[in-house]
């Protein structure tokens, strides 16, 4: 009973051979197929170019072949997508769906502590329309009303299965840092500190310093206690010193709303003063602008492609930033912020085509295999690569195109989403979906403008 | 179908042809005023060759001639058909696609500058909820700095439209997106009266007219129609009152103003707010009426027709069930935002799909932006309609002619005509597609500087590598 392993071609070059091939409407099985075969498809990679009538294997839920051709097993499922186009699910590295109105716990400027986990549902309706959208991995994200606000969860969008079951497997942990105008607004206003940028960065600093001393207070204790010293007794444990900690032992990436060019360089300063990195500057309209500094600092960026001009500190926003920066060595990717424009975020890098000229190679990286680097999860996923997971999605055309439609999107090689299928099109959810909160509607982003 | 033959061509048809050439052609001193720009047309020909025209009204023309003269169209036609005149300045458009300045149907371009600063929007006055004696052109600025923003990507008209949060905020202006002056980028002053109905006009609802906890008068749906009937009742008494008293002696009518609105001083019987309100209830203007959800909708139509107004709707993102009945309105319909959210119920694409499914019932159907920074986007909304099946040619009119009849200027916009005013776009692939790029506008026939402040900073900070 040993497998035959057939060679599969484009589908001229198979024609009359052996494989039932699945019609497209009829494959809504929920069980993941042990090997599923996508083929005749432009295949976008991400990672090494895109492939002319090219074939996607997905063996228990990972990416075993891309290319020209690929080796899947006799009994494999195959879709024939021919004159469609095939690309890594979408990732949104910056959003705030599904996490109700506790987008912001804004009574204090420092709140590493709070986790978003505890505000997520997982049955909000956002997550669904991202969903259809080709989105299969979102970063959750504090907002910005505090310098230092709460850590992120990071999910697979399994819409229809369970909180747990949609949590990212061991992908590591970031926490959302803001700056500028939303901090200082939402203290200022109550005669509290912070309520101006020198406020701001003092709250912070004054952070780091206790953060110090009590991470040397436990650095201390643990060391008394790996030398045997029995009667070592333990520091008061602190949560949010604890996650403060954490920061500065380098254990947290750290994604930092921030939207003028001289932030970035006070944010870095102060990275480098307490010794952590900076994973990405979110937002980050004004980075065209001393790129090249901070693409030495390692920093990616996670911004809108074409929003400016809601507050002052967009006022700079220009379209052209993400090509800019990428052109200074900035690793770059598009993000929503929003309900809305999660939903469409492979129209977002279409634009890019426009503003400053991206490949569509170029264009397709910026909300895939870039936002899974923001995130701490492109070894796992972000791009059609082999043994990465199978996050996959079949689109009617070009995805770059103003005209593309998400028409499947599997994860782990499992079917989430067929706009095929009657009523929502979704394979697995069943029941009533949660209205959305905050960042429902760009309205609400713009009145509150802290997330 | 046009738009097939675009699908993933676009590397193809970028070739820089364009731009450069086109600014030699006599508009070195535009260059430094890419704000303010003017508009008075120059002698001679421009003559556009080669290009894909798209003219709305007459099919696409492949390597077509456009001849602009005097701020006008001149001729369109194939190159066979149009004489390129001696001494035209000609523009070569070949692998260019060529069509008429778009029309966005809704926007508060000039109203509001940065959205978060208070100083800089003059967007909706909410001290009263019914002041249709308001006009946008009091407070448009010219000199936004959304607008150059917004004609970089080909948009050449506006409406100008105060906020929604009144049940009647005020009148609207269609602008030009480009002119010397405030005056000369008005081209009609009261073009229609905004009205709204629903959640965004109650007091102490959300948004702009929020008020203190527990709101006040109109705070529900029935107050807000109840004290629009009011006003509408009040303003026919006057109508009525004013017929009759200009065939009187003057000074016998005293001070028997009717109520509403703040009467005039002195026991004057003119009232702005009546006034303002007569071309509406004579139907010789349109109301734009603004409704998102089904039963709203139904209720304003109700209202509008209880008093015959002209009406052309107005959102109905959120009015899928009753989408049959709205056809036998026999209305045309500005549906959006198309990126609106759907209902609890609603499937995903259920808004997408609402341009689409009053096409296929006849509706006249326009998109518009609504908004101030994102109104460069509205051929992108129409290409997305276009995704969720509304066809391609009436894509491409709901955002130029379309617009242009709803608002009685079809004789000037709207197409690639002869007589029309030259309003012309040159891109270098479809005009609804994310990834194509506009090369050159015109606007009364002169080449706008493709100049914007954003272009400006990119510019100053292209990397130099």
């Amino acid at each position: 009973m040993s497998p035959s392993i057939l060679r599969l071609a484009p589908a001229s070059a198979i024609a009359g051979v052996f494989l039932f091939s699945l019609d497209m409407a009829a494959a809504q099985n929920s069980a993941v197929p042990a090997d599923l075969v996508i083929k005749n498809a432009t295949v976008m990679t991400a990672s090494h170019g895109t492939i002319q009538h090219g074939s996607v294997w997905l063996h228990n839920g990972k990416i075993a072949g891309v290319g020209a051709m690929v080796s899947a097993p006799a009994g494999a499922t195959v879709i024939d997508a021919t004159g469609k186009y095939v690309t890594p699910g979408i990732i949104d590295p910056h959003s705030h769906s599904a996490l109700g109105d506790d987008v912001n716990e804004a009574t204090s400027p420092v709140t590493p502590s709070m986790m978003m986990i505890d505000a997520f549902d997982n049955r909000d309706k956002a997550l669904y329309l991202a969903l259809a959208g080709g989105v299969t991995s979102e970063l959750l994200l504090h907002g910005s009303a505090n310098m230092i606000g709460g850590q992120a969860v990071v999910i697979k969008n399994k819409f229809g299965l369970s909180k747990e079951e949609m949590l990212f497997p061991n992908a590591p942990r970031s926490i959302k840092f803001a700056s500028g105008e939303n901090p200082k607004r939402v203290y200022g206003t109550r005669n509290q500190l912070p309520s101006t940028r020198m406020g701001n960065f003092e709250v912070m600093r004054q952070a780091f310093e206790d953060a110090k001393v009590y991470r040397r207070e436990w650095d201390s204790y643990n060391d008394k206690l790996a030398k045997g010293d029995k009667d070592a007794k333990p520091p008061h444990r602190d949560l949010k010193l604890d996650a403060l900690a954490d920061i500065l032992r380098g254990k947290l990436l750290v994604q930092i709303h921030c939207y003028r060019s001289d932030e970035f360089l006070t944010e870095e300063a102060i990275a480098q003063e307490y010794g952590f990195k900076i994973r990405a500057f979110h937002h980050a309209l004004e980075m065209y602008k001393v790129g090249g500094k901070i693409a030495a600092d390692g920093t990616a960026i996670a911004t809108f492609t074409d929003w400016y001009g809601g507050k002052y500190e967009m006022w700079d926003g220009i379209p052209w930033n993400a090509v800019m920066s990428m052109r200074e060595g900035v690793r770059v990717a598009l993000k929503s912020d929003s309900n809305d424009h999660i939903r469409r975020l492979n129209q977002e890098a279409g634009k890019m085509v426009h503003y400053g000229g991206a490949t569509e190679d170029e264009a397709i990286t910026m909300v895939t295999l870039n936002p899974a680097w923001i995130m701490g999860i492109d070894d796992k996923t972000g791009s059609l690569d082999l043994g990465k997971d199978g996050d996959v999605v079949i689109w009617n055309m070009d995805p770059l195109s103003t005209y593309a439609r998400a028409e499947k999107v599997y994860i782990d090689g499992e079917l989430f989403f067929d706009s095929s299928l009657p009523g929502f099109g979704t394979t697995h959810f069943s029941g009533v979906m949660h209205g959305s909160g905050f960042g429902a509607g760009e309205d609400d982003d713009d009145e509150q403008g802290v997330n | 179908m046009l738009r097939i033959l675009f699908v993933g061509r676009f590397a193809a048809l970028r070739t820089p042809v364009l731009a450069t050439s086109l600014l030699v052609a006599g508009s070195s001193v535009l260059l430094a005023q890419a704000r303010m720009v003017d508009t008075t047309p120059a002698a001679g020909t421009i003559a556009i060759t080669g290009g894909k025209l798209l003219t709305i009204t007459r099919g696409v023309i492949e390597n077509g001639v456009v001849l602009i003269e005097g701020g006008k169209i001149a001729a369109v036609g194939t190159a066979a058909s149009v004489k390129v005149p001696k001494g035209a300045t000609v523009v070569d458009a070949k692998g260019m696609t060529v069509y008429p300045g778009l029309f966005d149907a809704e926007t508060r371009l000039g109203l509001s500058e940065i959205g978060s600063d208070r100083t800089t929007n003059d967007t909706i006055e909410t001290s009263e909820e019914i002041f249709p004696q308001m006009h946008v052109y009091d407070a448009f600025h010219a000199e936004s700095e959304h607008i150059p923003i917004t004609r970089y990507n080909g948009i050449t008209n506006a409406i100008v439209a105060p906020a929604e949060s009144d049940t009647i905020p005020g009148q609207d202006s269609l602008i030009q997106l480009a002119g010397r002056d405030r005056d000369s980028m008005l081209m009609v002053k009261d073009v229609a009266l905004a009205m709204n109905f629903g959640e965004a006009p109650k007091r102490g609802a959300r948004g702009e007219a929020a008020g203190p906890a527990g709101g006040r008068y109109p705070s529900t749906r029935m107050g807000e129609i109840s004290q629009m009937r009011q006003a509408l009742l009040d303003a026919q008494e006057y109508m009525a009152r004013r017929a009759d008293t200009s065939k009187k002696p003057a000074g016998e009518e005293g001070a028997a103003v009717p109520a509403g609105g703040r009467g005039g001083a002195g026991g004057s019987n003119f009232n702005l707010r009546n006034e303002a309100l007569i071309p509406y209830l004579k139907g010789e203007k349109p109301v734009v009426l603004g409704a998102y959800d089904g039963h709203d909708v139904e209720t304003a139509m109700a209202f509008a027709q209880e008093f015959h107004l002209k009406v052309v709707l107005s959102h109905l993102t959120r009015a899928n069930d009753i989408l049959d009945k709205v056809a036998s309105y026999h209305v045309p319909v500005i549906v959006g935002p198309i990126y609106d959210l759907p209902g609890p119920n609603e499937r995903y694409d259920a808004v997408y799909s609402v341009p689409g499914e009053l096409a296929k019932r006849g509706v006249k159907v326009i998109l518009a932006s609504y908004n101030v920074s994102n109104s460069r986007n509205l051929p992108y909304s129409a290409g997305f309609a276009v995704a969720y099946g509304l066809p391609y040619d009436e894509a491409m009119k709901s955002i130029t002619l379309n617009p242009a009849e709803v608002f009685g200027v079809a004789d000037k916009l709207g197409s690639l005509d002869v007589g029309k005013i030259a309003n012309v776009v040159i891109a270098d692939g479809d005009p609804l597609d994310v990834r194509t790029s506009v090369k050159q506008v015109y606007i009364n026939g002169v080449a706008i500087p493709m100049e914007t402040r954003q272009t400006k900073l990119r510019d100053e900070y292209w990397p130099k590598k």
